[in-house]
């Protein structure tokens, strides 16, 4: 895959000022447009074209946050795979989450209240992705180890979160 | 995706959801989890002390291939002994449930689940006999 952060030309790291990436995203895509490559020679107009689908297709890939800290990972070579197994703390975490959540059922008080606890939990492992990735130089071992740990927490966390949403629809 | 009937079948009607007493010297718990899908599969078996499996439970949280699979897996589990528990491979629970590639590891979390709840239970029964 090829480097979205370097696509959409921003800095590597996990943390971004609100709208940062928006603006980013906007100002190349109309730069991009068709409507300002109409009296470009044809080569130029295809790469254009070509260019805003990349565009697109990194702003999806880096406006999400557990997205984007998988794109990190990815830069570094790692990935959550298929056969990877959980931690047994995090399955006993997770196991009792959805219990409470399907209790909650019908209760929108409670599951409110689990979504807190579940927020909270997604901005600590959040932070620690940022530590990897928000400093300056490349992040060590160590770093990475704890990155990719963390993001395996966020897409069970994420899967909690949908499954919340779906209850609410 | 198209889910085969079978797993429609054990999705929409799933045996032996629930829990045992995990604390019970006599029950083995498997916790598992596939962390690319974000998963999270209990599967719990109650031995007699002559080494049979007498009830089965299980809990998972997850898509329809993994609810059927560790349904499927309760189903078989039940009266049969620990070694011939053991013997269930995730191949048999694809082939049953016909499941698709892209869901081959909805078998393979049950398959240790499997293994790591009759592990559970062996710990429990060596730490039993360790203390007399």
């Amino acid at each position: 895959m090829t480097d979205p952060f370097a696509t959409l030309g921003v800095p590597a790291r996990f943390t971004f000022a609100p709208g940062d990436l928006e603006q980013r995203h906007r100002d190349l895509s109309r730069a991009l447009h068709p409507d300002r490559h109409v009296h470009s020679p044809p080569g130029e107009r295809r790469m254009a074209l070509e260019r805003a689908v990349s565009v697109n297709d990194a702003f999806r890939a880096l406006r999400d946050p557990l997205s984007r800290a998988q794109a990190l990972l990815a830069l570094h070579g790692l990935s959550v795979q298929e056969g990877d197994r959980a931690p047994a703390a995090l399955l006993m975490e997770v196991m009792e989450l959805r219990e409470d959540l399907d209790a909650a059922r019908a209760k929108p008080a409670r599951i409110a209240a689990l979504r807190e606890t579940v927020a909270a939990r997604v901005a600590a492992e959040e932070s620690v992705v940022a530590r990897a990735f928000d400093r300056e130089g490349a992040p060590d071992a160590r770093d990475l180890a704890q990155a990719r740990d963390a993001v395996v927490k966020l897409r069970y966390f994420r899967r909690f979160q949908e499954e919340a949403d779906a209850m609410e629809e | 995706m198209a889910y085969s009937d079978k797993v429609i079948e054990h999705a929409e009607n799933p045996r032996n959801v629930g829990t045992l007493d995990k604390e019970d010297p006599n029950v083995g718990t498997g916790l598992v989890g596939a962390p690319a899908c974000g998963d999270v599969m209990r599967l719990q078996i109650k031995v007699t002390d002559g080494g049979v499996i007498e009830d089965a439970k299980f809990k998972t949280f997850g898509c329809g291939s993994a609810i059927a699979s560790s349904s499927l897996a309760t189903e078989w589990l039940k009266g049969r002994t620990l070694d011939e528990a053991e013997t269930i491979k995730n191949t048999d629970i694809v082939a049953e449930l016909n499941l698709p590639p892209v869901k081959i590891h909805c078998s393979v979390l049950a398959e240790d689940a499997i293994k790591s709840a009759i592990d559970d239970y062996r710990k429990k029964q060596a730490s039993r006999r360790a203390q007399g």
